[in-house]
């Protein structure tokens, strides 16, 4: 059977809950991954943060801006948003209720969570709930074309 | 979870050329010509010990800009599990030209990497919780410019304060500054000169001399390299030599890091047995530097190799 720890990128890069959003910012920036999971102080997976959720928080009309006055005007007003919530915690900020999957789970778990949960990265623990890695919508894809060549 | 720590990683590039020549234009289409590997001591290791069949072997450290991603990817090669800090400068490089004629190895060594203190805070929140499923750590190599030279100190208490066993692989002042916190594994090593402690080594004595003197100053074990040979400082303050027999030196490139790797498979296989870790850790160099490969195959070159390994004790 394929399994997940075979196909995962196996990445312990996270923030922790106390981090601030500022950090988290820089860090999805620096390793340009637009999701981050959260961990507690010894590593368990506790949620996850979205760079999608941060601004939907800092600014008020979502995307979709026509008036040129109206963006400039938007975009002043989040960045002074963001100055406002970037030393506020992760925790704060974050997603509990995300779904992940077993190191020892079946590579062909993942699809359906992929396809029901529209999920782009799955957050992979081992079976005490420490963080163990990731895996990505084009890890899944791989998988399914090296199944086909075989 | 086996854990290592890098703090001043490297992009390694290898180049295999006929001859070295300033002025002369080199052109390379055979890919065997170029090689390019992560580096770095505790990493290397860490690959090391994914060869011996360890499922978990995690490598914590700073990497630095845009190829800082690419050094993970090429770390997620090997199956290691990454966990870094990245910070804003990009990461080092060095340069290695090898050349047939004259025989020739020129290394280009790359100590341009600088950490900010943002990034050096940072590494010590993450990595006093990503050890909490280890029990003993390997800190080994260099520290970045920007890095204060306590950093193996406050690595080590963190260790202390968790109740994990530490192998310390270090050199200069960092290792001096790292004797406080009492780490349980010692193994210095020779950075630019020659000397332990700021005291110059030339003879064996010397060198009992600052082995005794490294265990003085805190540590339990000291693993010291005196050429091809290890003297062996055990808890008991008794002393001994290893030493290998009947080899041919082929390479030297890894063996120090199969050293480290084998070290801790003997204790995760066996328990611990000072002298017995040893003998197995030379082993697995002895296979390194005999055969032009840098990492560990298996266990069976290692135990190919153990019976050519002599471990005798010294008169104090």
């Amino acid at each position: 059977m394929a399994i997940i720890k075979n196909y995962m990128m196996r990445s312990l890069n996270s923030v922790a809950l106390d981090d601030t959003i500022e950090e988290a910012i820089i860090y999805m920036h620096k390793t340009e991954m637009p999701i981050l999971p959260v961990v507690d102080e010894e590593n368990h997976f506790k949620g996850t943060i979205y760079s999608k959720n941060i601004l939907k928080n800092i600014i008020p009309e979502q995307y979709g801006f026509i008036n040129r006055q109206k963006i400039l005007y938007d975009r002043n007003q989040a960045a002074e948003t963001l100055s406002e919530i970037q030393s506020r915690k992760v925790k704060e900020y974050m997603l509990t209720k995300t779904e992940t999957i077993l190191e020892t789970d079946s590579m062909d778990k993942i699809a359906e969570i992929m396809l029901n949960n529209k999920e782009s990265y799955l957050f992979v623990t081992n079976d005490k709930g420490y963080l163990r890695g990731y895996i990505s919508r084009g890890d899944l894809l791989y998988y399914l074309l090296c199944t086909e060549d075989e | 979870m086996i854990t290592t720590v890098t703090l001043n990683p490297s992009i390694d590039r290898e180049y295999f050329i006929d001859e070295h020549k300033a002025m002369k234009d080199q052109y390379i289409y055979d890919d065997e010509n170029l090689k390019v590997y992560p580096g770095g001591k505790g990493l290397i290791a860490a690959i090391n010990l994914k060869n011996l069949g360890y499922s978990d072997v995690q490598n914590i450290g700073f990497v630095g800009g845009k190829q800082g991603l690419y050094f993970e990817k090429m770390v997620q090669d090997y199956k290691v599990t990454t966990n870094y800090v990245y910070t804003s400068n990009e990461m080092r490089n060095n340069i290695k030209i090898i050349a047939n004629n004259p025989p020739s190895n020129t290394l280009y060594n790359d100590y341009t990497y600088s950490v900010s203190d943002k990034s050096v805070k940072e590494i010590k929140k993450r990595f006093k919780r990503s050890i909490r499923e280890s029990d003993l750590i390997m800190i080994a190599g260099s520290i970045p410019e920007g890095v204060s030279f306590d950093i193996y100190y406050e690595l080590i208490e963190i260790c202390n304060e968790l109740d994990k066993d530490v192998y310390l692989k270090a050199s200069g002042e960092a290792l001096k500054r790292a004797l406080k916190a009492k780490p349980k594994f010692v193994v210095p090593y020779f950075k630019h000169t020659n000397k332990i402690l700021d005291v110059k080594v030339e003879n064996r004595e010397d060198y009992i001399k600052m082995g005794k003197e490294l265990q003085k100053e805190g540590a339990q074990y000291v693993i010291m390299p005196f050429h091809t040979n290890r003297l062996l400082f055990d808890v008991d303050n008794s002393l001994y030599l290893l030493s290998p027999e009947d080899y041919c030196i082929r390479n030297l490139l890894g063996a120090g890091d199969a050293y480290n790797a084998a070290f801790f498979d003997y204790i995760f296989q066996n328990g611990f047995d000072f002298l017995e870790a040893n003998r197995y850790a030379a082993a697995a160099a002895l296979d390194i530097a005999e055969h032009k490969i840098v990492f560990l195959k298996g266990r069976q070159e290692i135990e190919d190799s153990i019976d050519n390994i002599t471990i005798e004790e010294l008169e104090v």
